[in-house]
């Protein structure tokens, strides 16, 4: 039995202290800095207390950041699960070539981030106008993500567009916990494609739901390679994350210790907003089941 | 102790791909060479600099060079001297992030050195200005200018001049237009593009003195900058339809295909019009900003600078390469390459795309870059960039006063 133990410890230790070295220590850090004025490179700083965070309030690039991070996030959330389940559902049903398909629809995931970044920004300056102009509409005649109004829309397009391959399996592989037997006795008793969906297959896959929902939200709120990719925060801060001001902010400003204030209270908004998530949708789960 | 070192390193290796590996090799390799850490910013200029490198390494067998040139590299500089490590040699522009680092002791002070006897003295004051220093924190190596490119054989077609004035400006830009050809290649996308007309307007109709009472508080952006803007303004009725739209390889690409008469740009973008299309029949003139052609001054400024880090462990060697770099041959091979200009006296620029620039150099009718002199983390290019968008000056100004006052209040505070 201690044999056993050891054998455990040995496996989970160096993790823990290769996570305690390189994630929790620096986050430490970074709360100790948010205290001070620290520009990043000089030798020396002072305490100022919570100084940073009340500036914070009054910093209209910050409340900007924010804006336009929720505004993504929320609508690339929506976009993504919706999509992604509509796929799943296909994907699960009787078709021809299923698991090619399966594969064509997992591809975005294995990209980096930065290179569908790099390829969609050749792609909006080069062929979309084409296609707009092609429409005969103005607006779309040109790049979007030059347009302080649209530039937003063609962020989350793309971000939708990769974000939706990874919540299709995890939708595909909650289909697949749905036992057959159910559907034939729906079948039996006469019920409705629709009621189907609502009755067994929405409930049964309701934790995949939950799980998409926060992973998705998560995952939009820390947006930043796509941004940098994409746009660089422009035009001007147009499409500009909180961790995107926090990074140019940070270590191109010279405000290290103000966005480490800023990083601390992100923090505090993605863990709640997470919390929050889970426990709504977990309570919805036990009511439908 | 050395095990656990190189256990460490390839945890690190394995957790932060590639970010880190440059951290574990450093001081003597095996054969027992001096490893020099050559760190620079420009893209543009690897492929010159790894043939300099090559060159030093073969006549110097106990040191090896290696250059590094990440993608944001300022960003990346920063970031390295938060991690407190610096490279041996950085080679950068004069720019506020050379002043900011300048300031905090972290490169070595040259002042005396050998290494400064044959640079134009114009281009070192230039670095002390930028860094509000007295000491001499680094070499000026390569410089640039920025002003209008032309398209000879458009011009030819048209029948057009190159203009002297604003006035003349607009008229020829009018006159392209009306044949149905893109006046200006704006680039709009990219944010540090619409600076441009910023840094050739500002010094030449306000003054970079201005910047020196900015920082004392004595004047304001809004009561000197007005003109500046309503240029930048007015240049975008000459553009082509999608301003904001296309980045500046995009616009290095249509400028070389022919399709526009004029490109504000830098002589830094010369390289990369070639590489598109050698034929190009190319010329360069300074921006005209007022109706007074004497009084125009072209704009150049030190785009490379080469730095010894206070913290390399072997400033000797560094200081050997530096001396290579600034032999005629080596500074002379490079700027042909980079159609750049020398900061050695001497060595001249003899590209035909640029000759029309050779006047203003020699008769010293040159000033530095505005935004030399704007704190990074004024973020005046994104600033700039709204602005071309929303088309409100009051709002610009503005902002760019209160953006100066909020980095200035928090400077003050170290």
């Amino acid at each position: 039995m201690t044999r056993r133990n050891s054998v455990f410890y040995w496996m989970t230790i160096p993790a823990v202290l290769l996570f305690f070295l390189f994630h929790t220590f620096p986050a430490l850090q970074g709360v100790y800095y948010s205290f001070t004025n620290w520009n990043g490179y000089g030798h020396s700083y002072d305490f100022i207390g919570l100084k940073n965070y009340f500036y914070l309030f009054q910093d209209g690039n910050v409340w900007n950041s924010y804006w336009f991070t929720f505004k993504f996030s929320i609508v690339t959330m929506i976009l993504i699960n919706v999509i992604s389940l509509l796929i799943a559902l296909g994907l699960n049903a009787r078709i021809k070539s299923r698991n090619f398909f399966r594969a064509v629809y997992f591809l975005p995931n294995i990209l980096s981030v930065l290179i569908v970044g790099y390829i969609f920004n050749y792609l909006f300056s080069n062929v979309f106008p084409i296609w707009g102009a092609n429409l005969g509409s103005e607006t779309l005649a040109g790049n979007i993500l030059g347009s302080g109004k649209l530039a937003w829309i063609g962020v989350t397009l793309v971000a939708v567009w990769q974000g939706i391959a990874f919540n299709t399996i995890l939708y595909l592989s909650g289909l697949q916990t749905i036992p057959t037997d159910i559907y034939e006795a729906s079948n039996l008793d006469g019920a409705s494609r629709w009621q189907e969906f609502w009755r067994i297959t929405f409930p049964m896959i309701a934790p995949f739901f939950t799980i998409n929902m926060v992973l998705a939200m998560k995952n939009s709120l820390m947006v930043f390679d796509l941004i940098v990719a994409l746009t660089n925060g422009g035009p001007g801060r147009a499409t500009q994350s909180i961790s995107h001001l926090i990074y140019t902010g940070g270590f191109q400003g010279g405000e290290f210790a103000y966005q480490s204030a800023n990083s601390v209270i992100y923090f505090i908004v993605i863990a709640l907003i997470s919390i929050v998530q889970i426990r709504f949708l977990q309570r919805r789960e036990t009511e439908m089941s | 102790m050395r095990r656990l070192r190189k256990t460490l390193c390839l945890a690190m290796a394995l957790l932060l791909p590639g970010s880190l590996l440059t951290s574990c090799g450093g001081g003597e390799s095996d054969a027992g060479k001096v490893r020099i850490e050559f760190f620079q910013n420009k893209p543009e200029a690897k492929a010159s600099f790894d043939k300099l490198i090559a060159k030093f390494n073969a006549e110097n067998p106990g040191i090896e060079v290696t250059q590094v040139n990440p993608p944001d590299a300022e960003t990346v500089l920063l970031t390295r001297v938060v991690k407190n490590d610096e490279p041996d040699i950085v080679g950068m522009g004069a720019t506020d992030t050379f002043s900011v680092l300048s300031q905090s002791g972290i490169f070595e002070d040259l002042t005396n050195q050998p290494l400064l006897e044959g640079v134009n003295p114009v281009y070192v004051k230039q670095l002390t200005d930028v860094s509000g220093m007295r000491e001499i924190t680094g070499v000026p190596y390569a410089t640039n200018a920025n002003g209008i490119m032309y398209n000879k054989q458009i011009f030819r077609e048209l029948n057009l001049q190159v203009p002297k004035t604003w006035d003349e400006l607009i008229a020829t830009a009018k006159a392209v237009k009306e044949a149905g050809i893109i006046p200006f290649y704006f680039t709009y996308k990219d944010d540090w593009q619409t600076n441009l007309p910023f840094n050739a307007l500002g010094p030449n109709l306000v003054g970079n003195d201005f910047f020196q009472a900015r920082r004392s508080g004595e004047t304001t952006f809004k009561e000197n900058f007005r003109e500046v803007a309503e240029k930048m303004l007015a240049l975008l009725d000459y553009g082509h339809n999608d301003n904001f739209g296309k980045t500046y390889a995009d616009g290095n690409r249509a400028f070389a295909r022919g399709e526009a008469a004029m490109y504000i740009q830098g002589t830094w973008a010369i390289p990369e019009l070639r590489k598109t299309n050698p034929n190009l029949e190319l010329g360069f003139f300074p921006f005209p900003t007022g109706n007074n052609a004497d009084q125009v001054h072209l704009v150049s400024g030190v785009d490379t600078l080469l730095t010894i880090t206070k913290s390399s462990e072997h400033k000797e060697e560094a200081a050997q390469f530096i001396e290579f770099l600034l032999k005629p041959e080596n500074i002379g091979q490079y700027i042909e390459e980079q159609t750049a200009f020398s900061a050695v006296e001497g060595v001249e620029q003899k590209d035909p795309a640029v000759a029309e620039l050779q006047p203003y150099f020699e008769q010293g009718r040159f000033v530095d870059f505005a935004d030399h002199f704007i704190p990074q983390a004024v973020q005046l290019n994104s600033i700039v960039q709204s602005f071309l968008q929303n088309g409100n000056i009051d709002d610009f100004l503005g902002t760019l006063d209160r953006e100066w006052d909020k980095v200035a209040n928090r400077r003050q505070t170290h």
